[in-house]
């Protein structure tokens, strides 16, 4: 499957007009559950596009478990638009009632892994499929964590039967982030339950004279991002690898490009 | 000190992204970047795409005031009433109450009713699409059968009523080309706004008073007749006629379900 592009909405009715430039379409659950002309516009594009239904708002790691209402309304947008990939994010959002709209950070402990562990088994029923979770992009992590992330991920995949969504810009991110290096990540996880790439652009912002990447998908990919992707694609193999873009989205153009590449660097790497 | 339970930690992260103040989490390890500064990354992205969702949906109130006052008073409200699911077009119906209490905003006293006509029209924007009314199908029902017709407004259809030009206040934000030199007189006169949705967007026209207790009386679910009956009253001058032509034209009208479903 060649590489996709999520889809954004000034793209839409353009992209009608390109059927099979792209290998796939990702959209936003949460960008479709109010209905309206939108979501009318997907429907007429899934008849000639692979879609990637991907929850920004599910809060797999709340403690409180999941919010029945919004689960239910992404599994009806599941079933109504029967997409070939539905994938979230390892991150929480939610707590008591109210909805942080930020991808916030788990300590990784042997109780948030049960807490994880619950709620991706809850969205399996739901959906009755299997979905795929996303490594987060950190800027902090937690002094009483005692599972290195990839582990986390890894055991949750086996004790949930779902795939994990291979974020290369979100390892690298969080590599420089919280100072790990990330061909020991990449390592760590398990290749067998990898069923997706995300790839996208970072910014670098000035925290109190330190940099830290911020994960804003508002740029081109960078290079050290094509390389851990080529590593990854080498150690793990090739999978359908998508390219996000949310801030400041430009032309279609760009976003094919990137796309482009992205498959070219997956056949490099797989040559190699 | 231990460790503190999922539940606890989730609470009081909400604490501090919501509060003034980020104080010190001593379970977030700091390193190269003081703990502080990275739940500060947090905090931003929190107040800023709430801000960019409410800007989204209030457009034109961001467009009045600018972003600068937006972000301030989206910021305000963002901590006041967060969005309670994720959601972000249905975050925000709180919004126009807040515009109208808040007492930086004081100075501005349509921005509430601006807000509103936001809000009308991102709700219009994503109702759902039913059959419309059309001028034949009442043609095609025997005239005794008329007045008791269980006439209503479509989904997304709204009456937004204001005592300042908010119709001109919209063109002059969002259609600048379109609103010719005359600048906004806010003593012009009331206006009532039929909200509806149409095939790729969501619309407004200026509804006169009679057009407007018409539609407002369909609202509350009076019968077609009695609906007539009960703006003719008010305005025994009006033209029936081309005032229901008026709603049907925009698609505004349907029949209530149970209408609809009788066999």
């Amino acid at each position: 499957m060649r590489a996709g592009i999520g889809l954004r909405a000034r793209h839409l009715d353009e992209i009608v007009q390109h059927a099979g430039a792209v290998g796939f379409l990702e959209i936003h659950a949460e960008n479709y559950l109010a209905g309206g002309p939108a979501l009318r516009k997907v429907e007429r594009l899934r008849r000639d596009h692979a879609l990637s239904v991907h929850g920004v708002g599910l809060s797999l790691g709340s403690a409180e478990g999941l919010d029945a209402t919004h689960l239910a309304r992404v599994a009806a947008l599941v079933e109504r638009l029967q997409p070939a990939f539905v994938s979230e994010h390892l991150a929480w959002s939610r707590v008591g009632g109210t909805y942080l709209n930020d991808l916030l950070p788990l300590p990784y402990t042997e109780e948030s892994l049960g807490v994880v562990t619950r709620n991706v088994e809850r969205l399996q029923m739901a959906l009755r499929r299997p979905v795929m979770i996303e490594n987060p992009a950190s800027y902090l992590a937690f002094v009483h964590s005692t599972i290195p992330e990839p582990e986390f991920l890894a055991a949750l995949a086996t004790r949930t039967g779902c795939e994990l969504l291979c974020d290369i810009n979100n390892i690298y991110v969080s590599a420089e982030n919280l100072g790990f290096e990330p061909g020991g990540y990449l390592e760590a996880l398990p290749a067998v339950a990898i069923g997706e790439f995300h790839l996208a652009g970072h910014a670098r912002k000035d925290v109190d004279g330190e940099t830290v990447l911020i994960d804003d998908h508002g740029s081109l990919i960078c290079e050290a991002v094509w390389t851990l992707y080529r590593d990854a694609v080498a150690r793990l193999g090739s999978r359908p690898t998508l390219v996000e873009w949310d801030t400041g989205v430009p032309e279609l153009d760009v976003l094919l490009g990137e796309a482009s590449r992205a498959d070219r660097e997956a056949s490099r790497a797989m040559q190699a | 000190m231990s460790a503190p339970g999922l539940s606890a930690l989730q609470e009081a992260f909400r604490t501090q992204l919501l509060s003034g103040e980020v104080p010190e989490l001593s379970s977030v390890a700091g390193g190269r970047i003081p703990a502080a500064a990275r739940l500060r990354i947090h905090r931003h992205h929190v107040l800023a795409s709430l801000t960019a969702a409410l800007a989204a949906t209030f457009s034109t109130v961001e467009a009045v005031v600018g972003p600068e006052f937006f972000a301030a008073m989206a910021g305000a409200f963002v901590m006041k009433a967060p969005p309670a699911q994720p959601v972000l077009s249905e975050y925000g119906a709180d919004f126009p109450a807040f515009a109208a209490a808040w007492p930086e905003a004081s100075g501005l006293p349509y921005l509430a009713d601006v807000a509103r006509l936001d809000w009308a029209l991102n709700l219009a924007y994503g109702a759902p699409q039913v059959p419309a009314l059309r001028l034949e199908d009442l043609a095609a029902v025997p005239p005794h059968e008329l007045p008791g017709l269980p006439v209503s407004l479509n989904p997304g259809v709204a009456i937004i009523t204001s005592a300042y030009p908010i119709d001109r206040i919209w063109v002059l934000s969002h259609r600048p080309e379109e609103a010719g030199d005359d600048p906004v007189a806010l003593d012009s006169g009331a206006v009532r706004l039929l909200v509806f949705p149409r095939a790729d967007d969501a619309a407004f026209v200026a509804l006169d008073a009679f057009e407007a207790a018409l539609a407002a009386s369909l609202l509350e679910g009076k019968a077609l007749g009695e609906a007539f009956e009960a703006a003719a009253a008010a305005w025994p001058d009006a033209d029936p006629r081309a005032a229901l032509g008026r709603l049907l034209a925009v698609g505004a009208l349907g029949l209530r379900a149970e209408m609809v479903t009788d066999p």
